[in-house]
């Protein structure tokens, strides 16, 4: 898809295409919840208890810093479209910290619950939680290589795509909106 | 003497030679070749093949001579696909396709050089289990065929769509290459069998394939040498 | 008849709609030969004992041999697959580093990925009374060396993906780019079959298998179109491809 620089504000921001991604992702996580809430209702006592042994403060932490990266994103491309390049750097980078901040309190949170005794083959509920929230931080390591490309095309002063920036930010959103829904399943 | 260019093309083309001494007497070297092992043996009489030491040493430097030997064709087949890229098709798509081929054959002979080589490391183990890494091995190696059809398939259509005026290779040769593809399929179906001419010992896997095999090998290495000759000379 | 006959003698495109072609006609054969005559997929379970291994090699071992013997005969049918996908790489405004990357890592693929299936498993069926313990370890040979040998399509589906997202010939749309990279989280959520003898993630587990395969499909489906629509399209230039629109005019 080819951005014309003159046309109108579009419609879908960003590539139509990633939105292609973005439903296609929510599909296949929608089906592993599915598993996984079909799975729990079977063996609901031994998910309850297990559930116990995770810690809610690192769930609140990462939760509130998640969002918060979002808003930093949103920001981003705010500024972006303001013509601020050097505010968009500073939201771009600020998000990028967070959810480096996210990452560092998952590995720490890991890391507690496997010397604790409950690692990724302890249980059926541990053996969700590390698939789950694993494959969900492959997301944020994707994200970390679109905040990359956002801070490549804020760099340029000619060819800068401010489509291929909502791009990436609706990727970031994403990433965003599965921890969500990931953080509510593991731990109601 | 003139435009002779030093580019190596000439001695990659003449370890044709070498490399064909080498296997050829690697394979009469096995025990297992140069008499075929039945797939009809027992477990015991498996283990004793093995076990013998008149076989083991034969067998041992045999597979060694093959594991290192093994991927010598891959030059040969590099430069059939260099004349491939000559020849007048609209894309390329041809030589990737032999390009593709080249790499699966000496693969899949590697994995079968493997087992052969771990059958014969501990002769003294359980029989059943000697058996076994016999039979992996002369599975593998007997049906280790869909890339030398593949790439046979592909030789021949590349000819057949080449200019007809000025073909790379006459079209004997694609006439050739469909012949050796259709001997090489009975050896495919060598499971079916575990004793007759379609057994991995019998006459089709093993004799028309091997045989096929050799022949391609010896006649594309000729038509090939006139071609880099004929080419380098222009 | 005589429009197959014209087309073989004057159409420019026809190697390429053979390779096409080819890819069509492997895919079918794959199905049916892995699905109903050999029933290795769907994959029976990793947690069964011997007996039930030895017991599920005898029930299907005429399928297993006859089924496998067609694959080892019709393999080189992939060749054609991957140097049309080299091929679409070729055709974009990326360097040809992709395009020999993949071709090279996809060649290979058939190995690990494919054909040591059929061997191991024809080796299971070809003796009946073999020890079930020795075909239990031919069954776990087989069934993890198929699912589990994630890396070429991992990183074959990423070089794919950066080719698409990276192209100014609009080659292929960006939202087929997108769908490579979701190909290549599935070999990451089978990673976990080398791990589970039970549960969703065995290499025939309700993630791990049974969504995976969906994804894998669709994406295959998508592929399969787009190369498609990227020989109706081709102009042997080396510009921008013309829009299906135009290019079908």
């Amino acid at each position: 898809m080819t951005a014309n620089t003159g046309k109108p504000a579009r419609a879908i921001p960003g590539q139509p295409d990633m939105w292609v991604l973005v439903l296609f992702e929510a599909l296949v996580f929608t089906a592993y919840f599915a598993v996984y809430l079909f799975h729990r209702s079977a063996h609901s006592e031994l998910f309850l208890r297990s559930q116990a042994r995770l810690d809610p403060r690192f769930g609140t932490l990462n939760t509130l810093l998640m969002l918060t990266s979002s808003l930093f994103m949103l920001r981003c491309v705010q500024a972006s479209r303001a013509g601020a390049i050097r505010a968009a750097m500073t939201s771009a980078l600020i998000t990028g910290l967070l959810g480096t901040a996210f990452g560092v309190s998952k590995i720490t949170e890991w890391i507690r619950l496997v010397h604790g005794g409950s690692g990724f083959t302890s249980n059926e509920f541990f053996e969700y939680y590390f698939f789950l929230t694993g494959i969900h931080f492959l997301h944020l390591l994707i994200g970390f290589v679109a905040i990359g490309v956002i801070a490549c095309q804020l760099r340029r002063r000619e060819r800068r795509s401010q489509e291929v920036v909502e791009t990436c930010a609706t990727y970031w959103h994403t990433v965003d909106l599965l921890w969500v829904l990931i953080f509510s399943l593991l731990t109601w | 003497m003139a435009g002779a260019r030093a580019d190596g093309e000439l001695i990659l083309f003449w370890t044709l030679p070498v490399l064909a001494a080498i296997w050829v007497s690697a394979f009469f070297l096995f025990p297992g070749f140069a008499h075929p092992m039945s797939p009809a043996l027992t477990a015991a009489q498996v283990a004793g093949f093995y076990r013998d030491p008149a076989h083991l040493s034969l067998i041992r430097s045999s597979m060694i001579l093959f594991n290192w030997f093994g991927v010598g064709l891959v030059p040969l087949l590099t430069l059939l696909v260099l004349q491939v890229k000559r020849m007048a098709h609209r894309t390329p798509i041809l030589s990737y396709c032999l390009l593709g081929c080249a790499a699966g054959g000496p693969a899949v002979f590697l994995v079968a050089d493997i087992f052969w080589l771990l059958a014969a490391f501990q002769p003294g183990r359980d029989p059943q289990l000697t058996l076994m890494f016999n039979d992996l091995a002369w599975m593998t190696f007997t049906t280790a065929v869909p890339f030398l059809i593949g790439q046979s398939l592909i030789i021949a259509l590349a000819i057949y769509l080449d200019h007809p005026g000025r073909p790379v290779f006459r079209r004997w040769v694609a006439h050739f290459n469909l012949v050796i593809a259709a001997a090489l399929v009975p050896a495919a179906f060598t499971g079916l069998a575990l004793s007759g001419p379609m057994a991995w010992d019998g006459l089709l896997p093993f004799w028309l394939k091997n045989t096929a095999i050799a022949a391609w090998i010896a006649v594309m290495s000729v038509v090939l040498g006139r071609n880099i000759y004929r080419q380098r000379a222009a | 008849m005589r429009s197959i006959a014209w087309h073989w003698r004057n159409n420019p495109k026809r190697e390429l709609w053979l390779a096409w072609y080819a890819t069509v006609v492997f895919y079918n054969i794959f199905f049916i030969v892995f699905f109903p005559v050999t029933h290795a997929q769907p994959p029976p379970h990793p947690g069964w004992s011997d007996a039930q291994v030895a017991y599920w090699f005898a029930r299907s071992h005429g399928g297993l041999l006859a089924g496998f013997a067609i694959m080892f005969a019709i393999a080189g049918l992939t060749a054609p697959q991957n140097a049309l996908i080299a091929y679409s790489m070729r055709r974009m405004s990326v360097s040809r580093a992709f395009a020999y990357s993949y071709l090279v890592m996809y060649s290979l693929s058939a190995l690990p990925g494919m054909l040591l299936l059929c061997v191991v498993l024809s080796v299971g069926a070809l003796r009946p009374g073999r020890d079930p313990a020795q075909l239990h370890w031919l069954y776990d040979f087989g069934f993890l060396s198929f699912t589990g040998t994630m890396g070429i399509f991992l990183i074959g589906s990423l070089v794919w993906m950066l080719a698409i997202l990276l192209d100014k010939n609009r080659v292929m749309p960006k939202w087929f780019g997108y769908l490579n990279l979701c190909n290549a989280l599935t070999e990451v959520v089978v990673a976990p079959a080398w791990i589970f003898r039970t549960g969703v993630l065995t290499w025939n587990g309700l993630i791990s298998w049974w969504i995976n395969i969906a994804v894998f499909g669709i994406y295959t489906g998508a592929f399969i179109m787009q190369l498609r629509n990227l020989i109706l399209r081709e102009d042997f230039g080396d510009g921008p491809l013309p829009s299906l629109a135009e290019a079908t005019r």
